[in-house]
């Protein structure tokens, strides 16, 4: 029910909705004595106002790297980035967030992108009441104290959680309204976009739809987009309206959510999706994708992917694919000829929009 | 081998050792040391040499109130000192791991009873204790003296073994072999125990460096045993007869140098093995 | 609109909690009553238990006090008597306590110093109490001990602070080894290194006594001048290895603290480092410290022994010292007794205390 409803408005919303945050080129490399561990390695993503978008990926590909590095929430020193993350901020301007300093981007956290990260027990100050830890976040950008006192019962009831919670440590609540209340405090300045980093990781299943539906519904009430980040790719399902897979620091495989599901193009996505068990088709073996993610120290030459592929063509192993919109209509796909909507990109040879010499020629 | 290991990683433990070794190595060869240096003289013998020299080639540190060379004098100290702490670190490192592990291992009403003898422990002032007992003890011999600071210094090895033993025998590991009918005995020396050196060995350094402090505190006082000199005992009469103010400081130099040391050594080297087997202790990259 | 519930219903099928279960119910004896009264009576037994092991400890020194205390009072020429009649020795029997069975020693023993503090006549300068000569000597060792305690604790934790939050710059790699060298040396030593240095050679401080001799104790502010002046030396030194130890558990806990979850994410809103510093850091950091200075307390009195005894300083410590040498019984013993109820005081105090300003802990049996 939910989800089709979500996707008709969400249409709605993006045809006429501006770029908010565009990133162009993202490539993060970590410098360490073993090499260089090229994390994030070109990718190219727009999220526009009020979208809802997904980043579908193993661990290793990449992803929890790119959102840390928006914020500039890294945990280790010798990092190297190239290329440009272009926001919108509030006031109309469009910032490089990869050139910011700490005291601007301090400034810009919570107050125009939030972040929620994953599901974990441990991300609220335990020795500080919930109340006053979603408080400290507005008085540090510049709400007066009484008055964001006097705003915190009604973000708590925006998420679904009841006024006296504020008063409460975070050792007394569960799991699931804990991570109700990061997303209090994620919306608290009414930021135009969220980055939540697998928002419901650890979490058992229905708590995970209520906090997914919990985010859908701030989307429609407070026009926030949101970037989720997630290997889960039922959870991607259920709330986005576009996802993106990333495999080997790059994406691989962009569009409608419901479209990559039903007609996914790369092999890495169909194999992503195989590996889903179905309720309603008949019972059939599983398949995992053979092989192993490879290391950021050394990814593999030509296609990333071209070694685990069982699609794998000889041109697949020496010139890697560019990322490219695919043209709508029947199309041969990587699981035979199927109808493929628009607005889908694709990083793979079998689409010959990916492969440079198309490229030079067309 | 795991020990080659700790030596090439730990930093620590490296230095620590290090400086332990060597002491160990004077006090072994303290023999030989002593006759290169005052020939056959016993070096405790009052007046064999002119009292209060000042340092010079014949005699490095000079000599003491009462005439004798004070190298020679601290170099039979050490042994004596060294005996005494890792005797009393050994005894009370025994005594902690009995305790420490019957109380972790039965759990329940041991445990309690057990833990709440052990913190009674360390919560109370022992030096005071230690004080009174050595000064009411006729004879007090090293033995003696080990003994009586091992009855205090027990609990903090008994803490860490515990702690160890309980964290163990949860382990999935511990639980299958329970499964497999193996008899406790067989399970405490074949799983448990082998898990446990390592801590054992922390637990005996710590012990070491705490009863060498108490032997400090003690033999500085003047209550050490009388038969015998050791370290704190020279700096204890180097204090009775004035030394400060007599500007012959050197006399005690030495000693509480060497003892520096030694505290230091141990220390490094508990604080070496600690990071090196704890993993979550070792700083974060 | 999607599934509008009402904002009081989405309160969910979640459970509500653990929060809920830990409401008292009304008419049970809570869990917070029943701990702090099962924490009294573990109180009492230990201090009974440490009290009637002391006592015993005392009387079963090998020797006969009797005759000690009459050699003792021989040689300061309050006997000219070559060796006790039967009456004297009766006569000091009863005085000191030591008629009676063990048994009857023990319960009159007890009730004499819990009803009116007595633990009978010192031989240090008989016939004054034992109890005069601790009152005397107290005050001088709370002055010290409290000062060294709360100063090295105070700074330690700041400079451990300091050190963890700012930990890869030169001066706190300088400081922190220092501290490490320091923390394990024993205080004794390092007053043994200042004595010669500042007090010796050149003179700067004294280190003897508690006051200039020529003065009188009285509140002037001469005399208090002379008291901080005569404090100064052995205070620094229990300061200086008390702090390093304080400075490099502080840093230890604040380097773990910054690795955690939480503060990832109060970086992530955006907060102040001021406030993340403060609130978020501090705030966990030292609570643990708190608790850890009752653990503390019973290394802390054992070094202020030494240090009293090394400086001369009419404390208790050195008292202690002083009774025990010439086998003053009831002098040491009260020493002890009276060590071992401060430190179990502060003990029971701080746990008591702790959930006030720790809201994880909780009276949990």
């Amino acid at each position: 029910m939910m989800p089709a409803t979500t996707a008709e408005t969400q249409r709605a919303h993006r045809q006429g909705d501006a770029p908010l945050l565009e990133i162009e080129n993202l490539a993060i490399h970590f410098r360490s004595p073993k090499g260089v561990a090229r994390v994030v390695d070109g990718t190219t993503l727009t999220i526009h106002r009020n979208e809802i978008v997904g980043v579908a990926g193993e661990s290793g590909s990449g992803k929890t790297t790119l959102v840390e590095a928006l914020l500039q929430i890294v945990r280790f020193p010798n990092r190297e980035t190239r290329g440009r993350v272009m926001f919108t901020t509030r006031a109309g301007q469009k910032v490089d967030l990869m050139q910011l300093g700490p005291r601007q981007m301090r400034r810009l956290r919570l107050d125009e992108i939030a972040y929620v990260p994953q599901g974990s027990m441990n991300s609220l100050n335990p020795v500080v009441r919930v109340g006053t830890q979603i408080v400290d976040g507005m008085v540090d950008h510049g709400v007066g104290e009484r008055e964001a006192r006097r705003r915190v019962p009604g973000i708590l009831e925006r998420v679904g959680l009841e006024p006296r919670v504020a008063k409460l440590y975070p050792h007394e609540l569960s799991g699931g309204m804990k991570q109700r209340v990061i997303i209090a405090i994620a919306i608290s300045m009414n930021p135009a976009l969220i980055i939540a980093d697998e928002p419901t990781t650890a979490l058992d299943v229905n708590v995970q739809r209520r906090i997914l539906e919990t985010l859908s519904r701030l989307r429609d009430e407070l026009g926030v987009a949101i970037l989720m980040v997630s290997h889960d790719l039922p959870v991607h399902a259920q709330l986005v309206d576009r996802v993106a897979v990333m495999y080997a620091g790059q994406i691989v495989e962009t569009g409608d959510v419901r479209s990559v599901v039903k007609t996914p193009l790369h092999p890495y996505a169909k194999g992503l999706m195989q590996a889903i068990p179905s309720i309603t088709k008949p019972r059939e073996r599983l398949e995992g994708i053979r092989g192993t993610t490879p290391s950021p120290f050394a990814w593999p030459d030509g296609c990333r992917f071209h070694n685990r592929c069982p699609y794998a063509m000889e041109v697949c192993a020496n010139v890697p694919p560019f990322i490219a919109g695919v043209r709508a209509g029947q199309r041969e796909t990587v699981d035979g000829v199927m109808d493929v909507q628009p607005g889908r990109e694709v990083a793979c040879h079998l689409y010959p929009e990916s492969t440079p010499d198309a490229e030079a020629t067309s | 081998m795991v020990f080659v290991n700790l030596f090439r990683e730990s930093g620590k433990f490296r230095l620590g050792s290090i400086i332990t070794l060597l002491l160990i190595v004077l006090a072994l060869l303290h023999q030989p040391l002593v006759e290169w240096r005052i020939g056959n003289a016993d070096p405790m013998k009052v007046g064999s040499f002119p009292i209060f020299l000042d340092p010079s080639g014949e005699h490095w540190l000079g000599t003491d109130r009462f005439g004798r060379d004070v190298v020679s004098l601290v170099l039979i100290a050490l042994p004596i000192s060294l005996t005494v702490a890792f005797l009393a670190g050994a005894i009370s490192t025994t005594l902690g791991v009995v305790i420490g592990f019957v109380s972790g291992y039965k759990g329940g009403r041991i445990d309690a009873v057990l833990r709440t003898i052990t913190d009674m422990f360390i919560v109370i002032p022992t030096l005071p204790l230690i004080i009174i007992l050595a000064a009411n003890t006729r004879n007090l011999g090293s033995v003696k003296l080990a003994l009586v600071l091992a009855f205090f210094s027990w609990p903090v090895a008994a803490r860490v073994i515990r702690s160890q033993v309980m964290s163990l025998r949860e382990r999935p590991y511990i639980e299958l072999s329970k499964m497999t009918n193996l008899s406790d005995r067989e399970i405490i020396f074949g799983d448990i125990l082998p898990n446990m050196a390592p801590y054992v060995a922390i637990g005996f350094a710590q012990a070491s460096v705490g009863s060498a402090f108490a032997l400090v505190g003690l033999t500085v006082l003047g209550l050490g045993p009388s038969s015998q000199m050791d370290l704190g005992r020279i700096i204890s009469e180097a204090l009775g007869y004035g030394v400060i103010s007599l500007g012959k400081e050197l006399i005690f130099v030495a000693p509480v140098v060497l003892l520096i040391l030694l505290f230091l050594g141990l220390a490094l080297v508990s604080q070496g093995m600690e990071e090196f087997f704890n993993p979550r202790l070792r700083g974060q990259v | 609109m999607v599934a509008g519930n009402p904002p009081a219903t989405v309160l969910d099928d979640e459970p509500a909690g653990p929060q809920l279960s830990a409401v008292p119910r009304k008419g049970a004896l809570n869990p917070t009553a029943r701990y702090i009264l099962r924490r009294l009576g573990l109180y009492l037994i230990t201090l009974w238990g440490s009290l009637s092991a002391s006592f015993f400890f005392f009387r079963m020194l090998p020797g006969d006090p009797i005759s000690g205390i009459i050699a003792q009072l021989q040689t300061r020429g309050q006997y000219s008597a070559i060796e006790g009649s039967q009456d004297m020795v009766e006569h000091y029997r009863r005085e000191f306590g030591l008629d009676g069975s063990l048994g009857e020693q023990y319960v009159r023993y007890f009730q004499n110093v819990f009803t009116r503090f007595d633990f009978g006549p010192s031989v240090l300068s008989y016939p004054t109490a034992s109890t005069d000569l601790i009152l005397r000597a107290l005050p001088w060792t709370l002055v010290l001990i409290g000062v060294s305690t709360l100063l090295g604790w105070l700074l330690g934790i700041l400079l451990g602070t300091l050190t963890g939050w700012r930990r890869r710059s030169r001066w706190a790699e300088w400081v922190t080894n220092t501290a490490l060298v320091f923390s394990h040396v024993p205080s004794y030593f390092v007053a043994l290194v200042l004595i010669i240095f500042l007090a010796y050679r050149f003179s700067l401080l004294p280190a003897n006594g508690a006051y200039d001799a020529s003065l009188q104790p009285e509140w002037s502010l001469e005399f208090f001048l002379s008291v901080i002046k005569y404090a100064t030396l052995p205070v620094l030194a229990t300061v200086l290895v008390s702090l390093s130890g304080w400075m490099l558990s502080t840093r230890a806990l604040v380097v773990s603290i910054l690795g955690e979850d939480f503060l990832t994410f109060a970086n992530a809103k955006g907060l102040t480092p001021r406030r993340i510093l403060t609130s978020y850091v501090m705030r966990n950091a030292w609570l643990p410290q708190i608790a850890a200075l009752g653990m503390a307390l019973g290394s802390v009195v054992s070094g202020n022994v030494l240090i009293e005894r090394l400086f001369r300083y009419p404390g208790v410590g050195n008292l202690l010292v002083d009774s025990v040498v010439i086998k003053d019984v009831n002098t040491a013993m009260a020493v002890v007794t009276l060590l071992i109820f401060m430190v179990l005081t502060i003990n029971l105090i701080i746990d008591l205390c702790l959930p006030l300003i720790d809201p994880r802990v909780k009276f949990t049996s």
